[in-house]
């Protein structure tokens, strides 16, 4: 069962999106530097159809993506939810921020426009940083993904 | 009279001893100063008269000896003593004015010197800012008397008295009361189009080509900000221009900018010609002004889209015969924006605060979806603007702190006004915290005792209405005769601080939620009952939130200081609460949505603080939200880096600076609508920007 802690309007983690942030508890993956310690417990609401559609009820129009955070204790679930988002609300795109190494083959990622995968490495830096070991993959028309993890790295000129 | 250890008070408020020694020798003085002798049994007599109680002050004892003197029959005596106080008090006066004028000196800033009016944009304290702060105190003496005298004369003395008892007790507060001058205007230019500055008293005749259209300009800026005591906007500016770059190069200049155009050695092209106006005029302004105690002017602009423009000057003829040219204005408001944005990485440019107008459909949707676009980009490029949506061309916002609703009947370029002349007479300000608390401490319905104290308000602008009128009846305001504003579209606006507070002390929570929207528009609502009540054919009131600026913090200050509940050291300027960051950007653009601003006849902006820019997608969603959830006009904040070791401008709200990584930084934020330097802000207004909070985009 997915619970999630709280949720953020955001707009860095996925470019160009103004992006609803689900920030999702039980989190195995215990990375060394971890800057949210509070997901690692499995605490909080239970996070299903009816979360979902509480959020975008309320949000209506005023968002553009949906963006699980973490999730990894049960990727079938973020997967099945995801499926959901777009059948639904076939106008939100969908991101998954995951800290495996790779996204599980019982996930199918076409259910998904964004997803970023890889733990946080401390010395390698989160993505803002070009030494990084994570990645952002957009989702081409095509159903190929681009890697787009430079789009965190380009600092706007002044 | 019996003589004990009696306290008296002193003018500071401080105690002392009672002296009867001290009385005796002023009697003793004022009989030497008109050469009259006297035995000290006359003068055990005089003193028999006077009645010390405990804790009388030395002004209630002076005047009981005037008495005595004259009930003993020593008029001329009398009339000395009379004339040694009044002296006396002058020299006190003048003293005060020694003390201040030497903290001036000493303070950090000019804005924390300036004791009336620390919004003052003045970037540095000289002599010349010392003049315009020294007789301000005079000025709000006068603005009360002359205010009072009138409210005597229409509503009786019981209201004028009830009038000073709020003000000095800060249920209300008159803002610009160091001035004489009506508030501020959208000016239309047709006037000076026409005939020049010599009706308002100028001597420059009608522009009529671009080199005296821009010298001209920045002139006529100036005489027409130096009767106003807040901003002037010049909407029509760069539509002007337009017209005499036209003249000059040819309507299609445009399309041909890169062409050279003169035949000097730079061999300037068009594109050229037309920055290098661009730079004198907004250089210029942007400069300390004489007329105004070495303040800039507060000089705003308008950028229109296509619907807005067909709207606001579709019916707008040139002297000459010819039609304003929609492309050309369209390529110069942009290429005004591209360099004006570029120009501020170089200098610290606070004028023109900018609004850009666009109407948008049902969905959201920008109508010039090529405007919604370069609006989408300028914000992404980091450059500082107000935008104003509406879904109807119907109202517009020409001005930091006003909304003008456009009427079929009252835009008439033929008489030289139109929409554009707009603007507001005087602002007083409705304590909403101290007001609401009153009433519930003392168990009154807190809509009804509002009732009153908006009541009173209204009574007020309409005194201060008058004055303005025998200000104009004896020729002293030039801009209105000349029709550059037209009187008739100036409002009186109630101001209301301290909204959030209220709610707050009324036990609701600050979110998007049907009981505090209710508490916002009960009250909001009410306002504009007294307003469409008090409306007659020549008045007109609007109602606005006004900017927090120096007054968020005096209430405050005064309202904790009188054991009031103040839940923070400067009130509010929005509907949220500024620190609250569980609030998302959505949030707060739902909580400046069309359920709370619709009362907001006058207009509030929201600052939307950002810590970091985004990208020109988001920002066209958000421009989409803005206009789904009603939020009218609106700005993104996102502070600008200025380098004090080596002046590199950066757009990005950064730690250190990233030419030469001092950790010696400033940021130019906007507070107040308009850009400046935190360091330049006054005291309690740099606590204002301290406190802002940056919404975390991360």
């Amino acid at each position: 069962m997915l619970k999630y802690v709280n949720t953020d309007v955001v707009f860095q983690e996925i470019p160009d999106e103004v992006t609803l942030a689900i920030n999702i508890s039980n989190c195995p993956c215990r990375c060394p530097g971890c800057h949210s310690h509070y997901l690692w417990e499995d605490i909080g609401l239970p996070l299903d159809t009816d979360a979902i559609d509480d959020f975008v009820r309320k949000l209506a129009s005023d968002i553009t993506c949906i963006s699980f955070m973490g999730g990894d204790a049960d990727p079938k679930g973020v997967n099945l939810l995801a499926q959901y988002i777009h059948e639904e609300y076939s106008k939100l795109k969908v991101a998954w921020y995951t800290g495996r190494i790779r996204v599980p083959s019982i996930v199918n990622k076409s259910d998904f426009d964004y997803i970023k995968v890889g733990p946080y490495i401390r010395h390698l830096g989160p993505l803002g940083k070009e030494t990084t070991n994570q990645r952002m993959y957009k989702k081409l028309e095509d159903g190929s993904f681009e890697d787009i993890t430079y789009r965190f790295w380009k600092k706007k000129e002044g | 009279m019996e003589i004990k250890n009696f306290t008296i008070t002193k003018r500071d408020g401080s105690k002392d001893r009672f002296s009867l020694d001290k009385i005796m020798n002023a009697i003793l003085k004022a009989f030497e100063s008109v050469e009259q002798p006297i035995d000290l049994g006359s003068i055990s007599k005089i003193i028999s008269h006077l009645d010390i109680r405990e804790d009388i002050k030395v002004e209630d004892i002076q005047n009981q000896v005037e008495e005595a003197l004259m009930r003993e029959g020593y008029y001329k005596v009398a009339k000395s003593f009379m004339l040694y106080r009044q002296q006396h008090t002058e020299d006190r006066e003048t003293l005060e004015k020694m003390m201040f004028l030497s903290e001036y000196m000493e303070s950090v800033n000019a804005a924390t010197g300036s004791k009336y009016d620390a919004n003052a944009n003045v970037e540095h304290k000289n002599i010349a800012t010392l003049i315009g702060e020294l007789p301000k105190s005079n000025f709000i003496r006068l603005n009360r008397r002359l205010l009072t005298d009138r409210i005597k004369k229409m509503y009786g003395k019981q209201l004028a008295d009830e009038y000073i008892d709020k003000l000095t007790h800060h249920f209300i507060y008159k803002n610009d009361e160091t001035s004489l001058a009506n508030y501020c205007a959208s000016i239309t230019m047709y006037p000076w189009l026409i005939g020049g500055t010599v009706a308002i008293g100028g001597n420059s005749t009608a522009p009529t080509n671009l080199k005296s259209f821009a010298g001209g300009f920045v002139n006529m800026v100036f005489m027409v900000s130096s009767m106003l005591s807040g901003a002037c906007a010049t909407p029509e500016f760069l539509m002007y221009m337009n017209y005499f770059i036209g003249k000059e190069y040819g309507v299609d200049y445009w399309q041909r900018a890169d062409e050279q155009a003169d035949l000097s050695l730079k061999k300037r092209t068009i594109d050229k010609v037309i920055t290098d106006y661009f730079e004198q005029i907004v250089y210029t302004l942007n400069q300390p002004t004489g007329a105004r105690n070495y303040q800039a002017v507060f000089w705003n602009i308008a950028y229109y889209d296509k619907f807005y423009f067909e709207s606001i000057f579709g019916d707008f003829y040139f002297p000459d015969g010819s039609k304003p040219d929609w492309e050309g204005l369209s390529w110069l408001q942009k290429r005004f924006m591209k360099w004006f944005n570029k120009e501020r990485t170089k200098t610290l440019l606070t004028f023109p605060v900018e609004t850009m107008a666009l109407l948008v459909d049902e969905n959201g949707e920008c109508k010039d979806p090529d405007w919604g676009d370069f609006t989408a980009e300028m914000y992404s490029e980091g450059h500082s603007f107000f935008t104003y949506m509406s879904d109807n061309a119907d109202s517009l916002s020409s001005c930091c702190r006003l909304r003008n609703e456009i009427t079929d009947n009252g835009f008439s370029y033929t008489l030289g006004a139109g929409g554009v002349s707009t603007g507001s007479k005087s602002v007083l300000t409705i304590n909403l915290n101290r007001c609401i608390q009153y009433a519930v401490n003392h168990q009154i319905d807190y809509l009804e005792y509002l009732s009153s104290v908006i009541d009173l308000c209204h009574k007020v602008q309409m005194a201060y209405n008058e004055n303005l009128k025998e200000l104009q009846a004896h020729g002293m305001l030039p801009l209105f005769d000349a029709g550059y504003i037209n009187i008739g579209r100036q409002y009186l606006t109630i101001g209301i601080n301290g909204l959030v507070e209220a709610a707050e002390f009324m036990g609701l929570k600050i979110t998007p939620n049907d009981d505090y929207m209710h508490f916002v528009q009960g009250i909001l609502g009410l306002i504009e009952k007294y307003n469409k009540q008090y409306r007659t054919k020549e008045v007109m009131f609007n109602c606005e939130m006004i900017p927090a600026e120096n007054v968020g913090v005096k209430h405050a200050k005064w309202d904790r200081e009188d054991g009031y509940f103040v839940p923070r050291d400067c009130y509010n300027s929005y509907f949220y609460v500024v620190e609250d960051d569980s609030l998302t950007i959505i949030d707060k653009f739902k909580l400046h949505g069309r359920p709370y601003i619709e009362h907001l006849t006058g207009g509030s902006a929201l600052h939307m603080n950002l810590d970091e820019h985004l990208s020109k997608q988001q920002y066209l969603q958000l421009l989409k939200v803005a206009a789904q959830e009603g939020c009218n006009y609106f700005t993104f904040n996102i502070p600008n880096t200025v380098c004090n070791e080596c002046g590199t401008i950066d757009k990005r709200y950064l730690k250190e600076c990233p030419h030469c990584h001092s950790k010696n930084v400033d940021y130019m934020t906007r507070i107040i609508g308009y850009l400046k330097r935190v360091s330049n802000f006054s005291q309690a207004r740099q606590e204002e920007a301290a406190r802002r909070y940056y919404a975390h985009t991360k």
